[in-house]
């Protein structure tokens, strides 16, 4: 209990940090982005909008402080101000619209991700030697490849010449959006693409990593005395072995989940799939900076609470964490 | 890890200093895979290093042939306006690898900063610098670097190295802090600090050296990652897009509309060329961890070759199915005339078969296990002790192999099985029923994310199908109360328990099934001297009241003879001496078995000078000819180097009969059957095995007298 309090301590302050670097940066950064935006808009900005941009880059009457507290005040509200790429719309709005798509996407392929590469990896690190070997090269060459190029050449293979699945999109645009058997079968269609790109693209991680721990797992005394008391292989494997080895895995989660996300993001653009990634990319095109920012808290807040759920896994897998 | 030749490690260990630290990188060299990844990223830099001469075009400039696929004027085509792809690989090359490179450089530096430092200094300043990594390696680093960048409009490869730099040292920065905080706590590095060195020249002299693999791991990673990154963020528009790069291609390609006029050869080599180089640094990376961590040289356990390779020797198999279990009678007080064998091992060769050849760690090994038992077999490490306990059981992985022998069982019911040609699955049924072992460290030998009981409970489950889930948990806690452990520990994780309770638990999890020979390597090493002895007294008891037999693994040479019945003892993966603990102790006949016994104190009895062996346990691959304690032997003549002594049967005068491989002995008669079982009385030759004990300065103490009086 002790450990998964201090862990939910350290995401906090985490969170703080991101929060504050958020706050921090646009009142860094050199030049003046916040002018360049005002004069592309070629005064059709509502001055509730000029002003609000100025306050995003602290050119307000306020000291730090203040601009600091009527910040934290901003994100508790969920009061992130309009957007320009998609203006007059509210950040929020915007946000609430694209991420369900991202959330529901990018879940199930790290989880599918994981599993896969996790299980295959056992598979490789228990028959080290077998031509199991030959996934590692393929794998490394899987995972090196940029996810967006991989979504490029999926798109150009399954979409485009072979008509397989739609081209782009998120559904198919005479379906309406809601819980129908039309919309949703329409959305698993124009998933499959984007879903398969994203897990393929991620399991080559997870393969590796599991099967050099199962490696080293593999000569440790415990499997070598579950050996001897004539266990099945499947129980030497499972509950020995690998239940050892994907400890590591689990804990490396953080790392490796902020690949996925960031690699999810920028394929989402490729399909032009109506998530946060697609949403992020328009608002970098149009230096849409308070989209940009609330895109960057909305994504470390989901990534920490994944590393939450990751870390709460762990306790309940590894009894040495339970310590009282 | 106590498993792997130990022999074979140390000596593969002087192999390499004796190399030098050079050629032990060349080793990296030898995994084709690494070797050929090495090869593409040097032709990568090569090309980005000669771009601007080699390039047939202006990367930039645009002419009529517009949208062209390979040809050979063109060799990767041409884009939308008529530029030459393959010269805008070839820069685009140079600013992907300076990215690359450049990024790498100054984040491996941010990262051995933070590290070194962090672990170097400790206490709060060590706290605050972790945290702050913590921090940055959770916080999802592509976003971030798509802001930083979006701050910094169309800035150019410099801003962003600035900007992979600041998002990506936490990662290198935690693993260097981890292990300079491991390397501060060695020796030779408080000897230095001691010495009143100076910090960094500790750091540099003593620590930085020892981290290189690990600094060359996160300097590769770092490349692929800055690499991928630099890609993503020009593929987005976020970099200087008129600045040629593989991720600006992919820019122009994407917003030309490649996909959808099919014009493939403007998007694939740019993503290719990423994913080439990134797999080629991530091959001398996995080179490189091979190296840092040598285990994954290993072959794993379930492959075939795996378990093929166990036994050499093919085998024609014997006894086809287990007949119904007969329990063994009444526990009989062990005499040494017994003649029921349980366990008979004749001419065991075991091997490591490695790149220079096949290195015996076990060599020409018999012995014989009577019902009752204890065989104590001592030595060095390295002496092919533990090497030995595991052929017996087949739990030997490669590349260890039995290349000669035999070794075959007896069960209680008098039919005799070759353990030596069994399947999977008589092998499966064989162990633990029949022979169980417990070994030197519990904490390492028990599953640590399991019960206890659970551990217990999975040898019954496999073995005795027909058993329910409530008989289950009362011989859980029967065999728990056997070895004195309270039932409600059977709920403990291994640890929860103290040394010495975990120890008893790994030898409850021994008794599970009734076995009727127990290895025990090295039970109580780890613990401490009155632990020790509580175990000790524990497996007597136990032997006595359920009789079972005891091959008893240790160095220790007094707990040997204080508890076995029979004593062999090792050296260079021979045995040169079997004998009846008693005859042993009073009459040791090789002269290593003399150095062992005059090199460890007693409790009573006069005092003497305690003289140890003079020299150090020989290298396996490189035994010295004849007699391999020769070089170390006060006794050695010339004979001795060219004659390998075989095992001499020598009687004692009291009836007793020992075994010495010694060329002292050579007027006893060979004994290569090696069998102390045989009638001692029908060996007539009496006299040399006086003569051999004559003037050894404690054959008239008592083995009760050693009993506390523990070397190690």
């Amino acid at each position: 209990m002790r450990t998964l309090l201090r862990k939910i301590a350290f995401y906090l302050l985490t969170a703080w940090a991101a929060i504050s670097l958020n706050f921090l940066i646009p009142r860094i950064m050199p030049g003046n982005p916040a002018d360049n935006l005002i004069n592309q808009f070629h005064g059709k900005l509502s001055p509730s909008a000029v002003h609000a941009l100025r306050v995003l880059f602290g050119q307000s009457n306020q000291n730090l402080w203040q601009q600091y507290v009527s910040y934290w005040h901003s994100v508790f509200t969920g009061n992130f101000g309009i957007s320009y790429a998609y203006y007059p719309s509210k950040v929020s709005t915007v946000l609430g619209q694209s991420m369900y798509w991202t959330l529901i996407l990018v879940t199930i392929c790290t989880v599918l991700g994981f599993i896969i590469g996790t299980v295959l990896g056992m598979l490789a690190g228990w028959k080290r030697g077998s031509w199991l070997d030959s996934l590692v090269p393929i794998t490394t060459f899987l995972s090196s490849i940029p996810y967006f190029w991989f979504a490029i050449i999926m798109v150009y293979l399954f979409a485009i010449t072979f008509k397989w699945f739609p081209l782009s999109g998120g559904y198919a645009l005479d379906q309406h959006i809601g819980l129908n058997s039309g919309f949703i079968g329409s959305a698993i269609n124009y998933a499959v693409l984007p879903a398969v790109t994203i897990t393929i693209a991620s399991i080559g991680g997870w393969l590796i990593g599991m099967r050099n721990m199962m490696v080293t797992t593999l000569s440790e005394d415990y499997v070598r005395l579950a050996e001897a008391k004539g266990l099945s292989k499947r129980r030497v494997m499972y509950t020995y072995a690998a239940r050892n080895a994907m400890l590591p895995s689990l804990s490396g989660f953080a790392m490796s989940l902020g690949f996925v996300i960031g690699g999810s993001i920028v394929t989402e653009v490729v399909f032009n799939y109506p998530g946060i990634g697609s949403v992020l990319f328009k608002a970098a095109q149009a230096a849409d900076y308070p989209l940009m920012s609330a895109i960057f808290l909305l994504i470390t807040v989901l990534v920490l609470v994944a590393n939450l759920i990751a870390d709460i896994a762990y306790v309940f897998l590894d009894p040495r964490t339970r310590e009282s | 890890m106590a498993l792997q030749p130990a022999a074979l490690a140390e000596a593969d260990a002087t192999a390499e200093s004796s190399g030098g630290p050079n050629h032990l990188w060349l080793r990296l060299l030898r995994s084709p895979l690494t070797l050929s990844g090495l090869v593409i990223v040097l032709i990568f830099v090569v090309l980005a290093v000669i771009a601007p001469w080699v390039s047939p075009y202006d990367p930039s400039a645009v002419s009529d042939s517009t949208l062209v696929g390979p040809s050979a004027s063109h060799w990767l085509g041409t884009t939308q306006n008529g530029q030459d792809i393959l010269s805008q690989m070839l820069y685009g090359a140079r600013a992907s690898m300076f990215v690359g490179i450049g990024a790498a450089v100054l984040t491996t530096l941010l990262s051995v900063l933070v590290g070194v430092t962090a672990g170097y200094i400790g206490g709060i300043g060590d706290e605050l610098l972790s945290l702050l990594a913590n921090v940055f390696l959770v916080l999802p680093s592509l976003p971030l670097t798509i802001i930083l960048a979006a701050y910094l409009p169309h800035s150019g490869s410099l801003g962003i190295i600035l900007v992979i730099t600041v998002t990506g040292w936490a990662w290198g920065a935690r693993v260097l802090r981890a292990q300079t905080l491991s390397l501060r706590k060695r020796d030779f590095v408080e000897a230095a600090r001691a010495t009143g060195e100076r910090t960094w020249r500790i750091i540099l002299k003593d620590i930085l050296p020892n981290q290189v693999a690990v600094i060359a791991a996160s300097f590769l990673g770092t490349v692929t990652g800055a690499i991928l990154t630099q890609a993503s963020l020009a593929f987005l528009g976020l970099a200087d897009v008129t600045q040629w790069s593989w991720g600006t291609i992919l820019y122009w390609a994407q917003t030309g509309s490649a996909l959808l006029t099919g014009a493939w050869w403007w998007f694939v080599p740019a993503g290719l060329a990423i994913a080439v180089l990134g797999t080629a640094l991530s091959l001398v990376n996995f080179g490189i961890d091979e190296f840092i961590n040598p285990r994954l040289r290993q072959a794993g356990i379930g492959t075939k070759k795996a378990q093929r390779g166990q036994v050499s020797a093919k085998r024609v198999r014997r006894v086809k199915r287990r007949g119904p279990a007969v329990r063994r009678p009444a526990a009989a007080p062990f005499t040494q005339d017994s003649t029921d064998v349980v366990l008979d091992v004749r001419n065991l060769r075991v091997e490591y078969v490695g790149e220079g050849g096949r290195t015996p760690a076990v060599s020409d090994v018999s012995f014989t296990l009577r019902r009752g038992e204890v065989l104590g077999i001592a030595g060095e490490s390295g002496s092919g002790k533990s090497t030995l306990a595991y052929a017996i059981t087949r739990l030997h992985k490669p590349p260890a192999e039995i290349s000669q022998g035999e070794i075959h069982y007896t069960k209680p019911d008098g039919s005799t099985v070759d353990v030596l040609a069994m399947d999977d699955t008589e092998l499966r049924e064989f162990r633990w029923e029949e022979l169980s072992i417990v070994f030197q460290s519990a904490m390492h030998a028990l599953n640590p994310v399991l019960r206890i009981g659970a551990q217990i409970e999975d040898v019954i489950v496999a073995h005795r199908p027909g058993m329910n889930a409530p008989e289950r948990a009362a011989r859980v806690i029967e065999l728990l109360g056997i070895v004195g452990i309270p039932a409600d520990r059977a709920n403990s994780y291994p640890h929860e328990l103290s040394g010495g309770m975990r120890q008893r638990a790994m030898i409850a999890v021994g008794l599970a099934l009734d076995p009727e020979i127990i290895v025990m390597d090295e039970p109580t090493t780890a613990l401490d001297v009155v632990i020790q002895r509580q175990i000790i007294e524990k497996i007597m008891e136990l032997k006595d009241r359920l009789g079972f037999s005891v091959v008893f693994i240790t160095h220790d040479l007094s707990l040997l003879i204080e508890l076995s019945d029979t004593i062999a003892v090792m050296y260079g993966g021979k045995v040169v001496e079997m004998a009846a603990a008693d005859d042993f102790y009073r009459r040791p006949q090789h002269p290593y078995s003399r150095g062992l016994l005059a090199s460890f104190p007693t409790l009573g009895g006069p005092k003497r000078e305690l003289t140890g062996i003079a020299g150090s346990p020989p290298d396996l691959r490189r035994l010295p000819s004849g007699c391999a304690f020769r070089p170390r032997c006060p006794h050695a003549f010339d004979a001795c180097a060219a004659q390998v002594p075989q095992l001499y049967r020598i009687g004692a005068p009291g009836g007793g009969s020992s075994l010495a491989a010694c060329l002292l002995h050579t007027d006893a008669s060979p004994d290569q059957a090696a069998d102390p079982a045989a009638d001692p009385a029908s060996d007539p030759k009496t006299d040399t095995a006086a003569a051999a004990g004559a003037g050894d300065p404690h054959s008239e103490t008592t083995p009760n007298e050693l009993a506390t009086g523990e070397t190690r």
